[in-house]
């Protein structure tokens, strides 16, 4: 059923997604060049971050709230929090710094299965900056392999050129829209939005705001 | 005296159940003239209401019960026939071929078709005596019930009822202040008596409050379930088997781990016979709680220092926050103790230190040297951070003690997202951030930016290969620039970071303002458990025990060949039910359920028998479906007859909501056991009318 709330355009779907990796890999640069097809360079997120998106896949609109965390070590517990309950994760490392990709086995994949709570969220291995190709450290079958490994899909990006940065979304979300459980928690959240339109339109407005 | 002997004997000869011989004497206790007596009795038997009737004047009938029973042993004639009495029992039950039934009230039932004057007789006793024995759970009985490989079903359903009747109620207070019932019904009339005698019924109820937590029985299961010692409520778990399953399927339905206090919590309150009991035992406990609090001493049956494991009840989570807290608390003592120590000391080194430098150098405390020369104590230093040394000073670089994140349930982790969604504020991340680099900077003096980054957030420097030589890193002549530098991330104007470091202030984390207020979360936990809503309280026990029980019947049906296809259908039942929201309109299933696996395992070759009649039932039908869609089906038809009762209007609520779940109750019954109603038949009007009974037992 089709729904809408306050001022926000009508959707269909509303899916919580987490993007998680080593510090630097690129994960915020990749969010904004998704939102708004900037490039430019960005601060170091502090704690957690997120911004909004309404797109069409697969014949759907579908509402992608995207919590951007911060890789630091420190910040480590305090994002675990954020793993609850979502729908969609992205493990970002950079394609330069075998050391990001090495992470996201030891470390960054034990997170998602420490903290995640649900059992049929989908999962993205992304490798960014495949722009600087001359400095690649990272082969595309070592990624694939580890893909492999941990049960989900790779896509090699470039915030920079936006190469397969939409790709990367919209493959997200469609395996989300193949998971009837994920589905149902997708469609529950729209539904639950509406009695409260205020407060989501005030959600909407300020997801554009965020810097 | 002869007025009681004249009730006695009137209810003897016709017969009437002591619930309506109760009400009797409700009824007279309002003095109405024989008019209205008989108009009220009338209705009041028709429409099976005699519990409600009853509830207001609870303590006064039970000492009428004991008075009773006095009564019932100045009869010595009837000691005479005491072993035809025990034989006719014996005759009973070697004929029903049962376990045999627990709960008396079930057995005064059962004894109805065989019914004459003197076992009659003998069943009242039998019955008034175990409503005075049993009517509280006790240490020795729930030990006792250890023995059992499960918790007994009967424990289960009682939650079960609870959880039913519990989302009707507007909250726990509201299920104390209830004179007894549960229904809607019995809430109205029994607000109409109160409305009569207010006074009294208030000054009854405070007595009964008070009675009920100063009960030595009470008393003791409390002890025995804050006892960090004691082995209470511990049965045989084979661990070895299915240690994966053991600790896996409780986080599959959401519930607590096998031998938590949430777990033996549930077992305590299973065991208590009415809702209103089980309301005033949970209070005591939340009290136990504040004093445990209070006292800074851990909770028992849940661990001292893990963040809440969000795949458990939100009740076990909160458990866990209430003990990490203590170890928090615990710890930020020994840091500041620590922390004074060292400052005294170096203090008392300084005026030493006037004389001979050399003994600075050998005391514990620590120091950094300034490009100035000058000594200043580190505050708040953990350990060296590897091999780093300060950009600036050359001195070593120490990780500091920092200051630990939030500890967030999942509630409130929901009320934290909403938070972050509504306002864009990243206020928890910078306040981190800011701690991180004041605790830095106090274990760090002398340290600037760059040193922090380099620790804080190493991607974002880069070395240059000229700083890894000794002789260039002690030239204070060479430019900052040549030893490496920030990312150009890190570099860029209005960078946050930056700002922050230039607000920071070198201030140890011990004593910073807390991130995480272990004061504000307990009390706001404890708050919660007193608003606690009753259906969420029984919800999470009756998972938590569901779960135990299932624990610990895997390993032993696993292996067997005739069993262990029931079992896994039972269970992945119950885990395609648990994860659902709607609890309510499945807890009849799930005790269903929950009675199979019991029979299982107490009863092999009954539960054996109904397994082949299944089969044979199926196999006469000519569809071949699997035990699990049998199950399915049986119970999924339960929950749309509950989904209709529930819908029904208020006023036929009770009466037709009973008629439509015997009737449910007694369809599944029969799917169960096939073709041989004359057999299976006769359990099933004892158990429903067991849990119809229940309520007046008080």
């Amino acid at each position: 059923m089709s729904s809408s709330s306050g001022q926000s355009s009508g959707y269909d779907l509303s899916f919580k997604i987490l993007l998680i990796g080593d510090s630097g890999v690129g994960k915020s640069s990749l969010l904004v060049s998704f939102i708004s097809s900037s490039v430019e360079d960005l601060s170091p997120t502090i704690g957690v971050d997120f911004k909004i998106k309404t797109l069409t896949v697969g014949g759907k609109r579908l509402k992608l709230t995207i919590w951007d965390t911060a890789g630091q070590e420190r910040f480590r517990t305090l994002n675990s929090s954020y793993y609850r309950k979502a729908q969609g994760i992205i493990l970002v490392y950079d394609v330069t710094r075998r050391e990001t990709f090495t992470n996201l086995s030891e470390v960054w994949s034990k997170e998602v299965e420490l903290y995640s709570t649900n059992q049929d969220c989908v999962k993205i291995l992304v490798g960014n900056k495949v722009d600087r190709d001359t400095e690649r450290a990272v082969s595309r079958e070592e990624g694939l392999a580890l893909a492999k490994e941990l049960g989900c899909l790779l896509l090699e990006c470039s915030a920079k050129t936006r190469e397969n940065v939409e790709q990367c979304f919209e493959e997200l979300a469609l395996k989300i829209m193949e998971a009837p459980s994920l589905l149902e928690e997708g469609s529950t959240a729209v539904k639950r939005s509406v009695l409260k339109p205020k407060q989501e339109s005030q959600a909407s407005q300020n997801g554009g705001c965020c810097s | 005296m002869e007025e009681e002997q004249q009730t006695f004997v009137s209810k003897a000869r016709t017969a009437f159940h002591s619930a309506a011989a109760k009400a009797e004497r409700v009824l007279l206790d309002f003095k109405s003239d024989r008019e209205d007596h008989d108009k009220q009795s009338s209705p009041n038997t028709f429409t099976g209401q005699q519990p409600e009737a009853e509830s207001p004047h609870t303590d006064e009938n039970d000492s009428k019960l004991h008075s009773e029973s006095k009564h019932i042993k100045w009869r010595p004639p009837h000691l005479g026939i005491k072993q035809d009495w025990q034989d006719k029992i014996k005759n009973i039950r070697r004929g029903r071929k049962e376990v045999e039934d627990t709960d008396k009230v079930g057995d005064a039932s059962m004894a109805i078709p065989f019914y004459d004057d003197n076992l009659y007789l003998l069943n009242v006793k039998n019955d008034l005596e175990a409503k005075a024995s049993e009517a509280m759970p006790s240490v020795e009985g729930l030990t006792a019930a250890t023995k059992d490989p499960i918790p007994p079903s009967s424990v289960l359903k009682q939650l079960a009822i609870a959880v039913e009747a519990g989302s009707k109620a507007k909250s726990m207070k509201d299920v104390i202040a209830s004179p007894g019932g549960s229904s809607p019904a019995r809430e109205r009339a029994g607000l109409s008596l109160s409305a009569v005698k207010a006074l009294v019924l208030r000054e009854k109820e405070d007595k009964l409050t008070s009675e009920f937590t100063s009960n030595e029985k009470v008393v003791q299961l409390i002890n025995s379930l804050f006892d960090p010692e004691g082995d209470f409520l511990r049965r045989k778990i084979d661990s070895n088997l299915e240690e994966t399953a053991m600790t896996s399927l409780p986080r599959d339905i959401h519930g607590a781990p096998p031998e938590s206090l949430v777990v033996k919590l549930a077992e305590i309150l299973g065991n208590y016979k009415t809702l209103r009991k089980m309301a005033l035992f949970w209070c005591r406990v939340v009290a136990e709680l504040r004093k445990l609090w209070f006292e800074e001493q851990y909770l028992p049956g849940v661990p001292q220092d893990e963040i809440p494991d969000l795949k458990s009840c939100l009740l076990y989570q909160q458990f866990q926050v209430i003990n990490c807290c203590i170890s928090r608390k615990r710890f930020r003592i020994i840091a500041t103790e620590s922390l004074d120590s060292m400052m005294m000391q170096a203090n008392s080194d300084i005026k030493e230190s006037t004389d001979c430098s050399a003994e600075a150098s050998a005391s514990p405390v620590l120091y950094a040297r300034l490009n100035s020369g000058e000594l200043v104590l580190r505050l708040g230093a953990d350990h060296p951070a590897g091999d780093m040394t300060l950009l600036e000073t050359g001195e070593p670089v120490y990780s500091p003690i920092t200051q630990e994140g939030p500890l967030l349930t999942e509630d409130l982790i929901r009320e934290t997202e909403e938070f972050v969604l509504r306002t864009g504020s990243v206020g928890a991340g910078c306040s981190q951030l800011l701690s991180d680099m004041q605790a830095f900077k106090a274990a760090n003096p002398g340290c600037i930016l760059e040193d922090f980054v380099r620790w804080h957030s190493p991607p974002d420097w880069t070395d240059n290969e000229a700083s890894t030589e000794d002789s260039d890193v002690f030239d204070s002549g060479e430019p900052l620039s040549a030893r490496g530098q920030l990312s150009r991330r890190m570099q860029k104007e209005g960078n946050l970071w930056r700002e922050l470091w230039e607000t920071s202030k070198p201030v140890p984390a011990v004593k910073q303002a807390p991130l995480f207020d272990e004061d504000l979360a307990v009390e706001g936990i404890l708050n919660a458990f007193e608003e606690m809503h009753p259906s969420d309280l029984f919800g999470q026990l009756f998972v938590s025990l569901l779960g135990l029980g299932f624990g610990i019947a895997e390993p032993m049906l696993s292996g067997n060949s005739d069993f262990s296809k029931l079992f896994y259908d039972c269970k992945e039942y119950i885990i395609t039910a648990c994860q659902n929201n709607k609890l309510n309109e499945k807890v009849d299933g799930l005790v269903q359920v929950y009675e199979t696996v019991e029979k299982m395992l107490l009863n092999p070759e009954e539960a054996l028998k109904m397994i082949k009649q299944t089969e044979e039932s199926t196999t006469v039908t000519g569809e071949p479906r699997s035990p699990f869609k049998r199950l399915s089906l049986i119970f999924g038809g339960k929950d749309k007859l509950l989904r209709k009762s529930v819908s029904k209007d208020q006023t036929n609520d009770e009466e037709k909501s009973g008629r439509q779940s015997f009737s449910s109750f007694f369809d599944s019954k029969s799917s169960l056991f096939g073709k041989k109603p004359p057999k299976s038949g006769s359990p099933s009007p004892s158990e429903k009318s067991s849990i119809d009974t229940g309520w007046p037992v008080v």
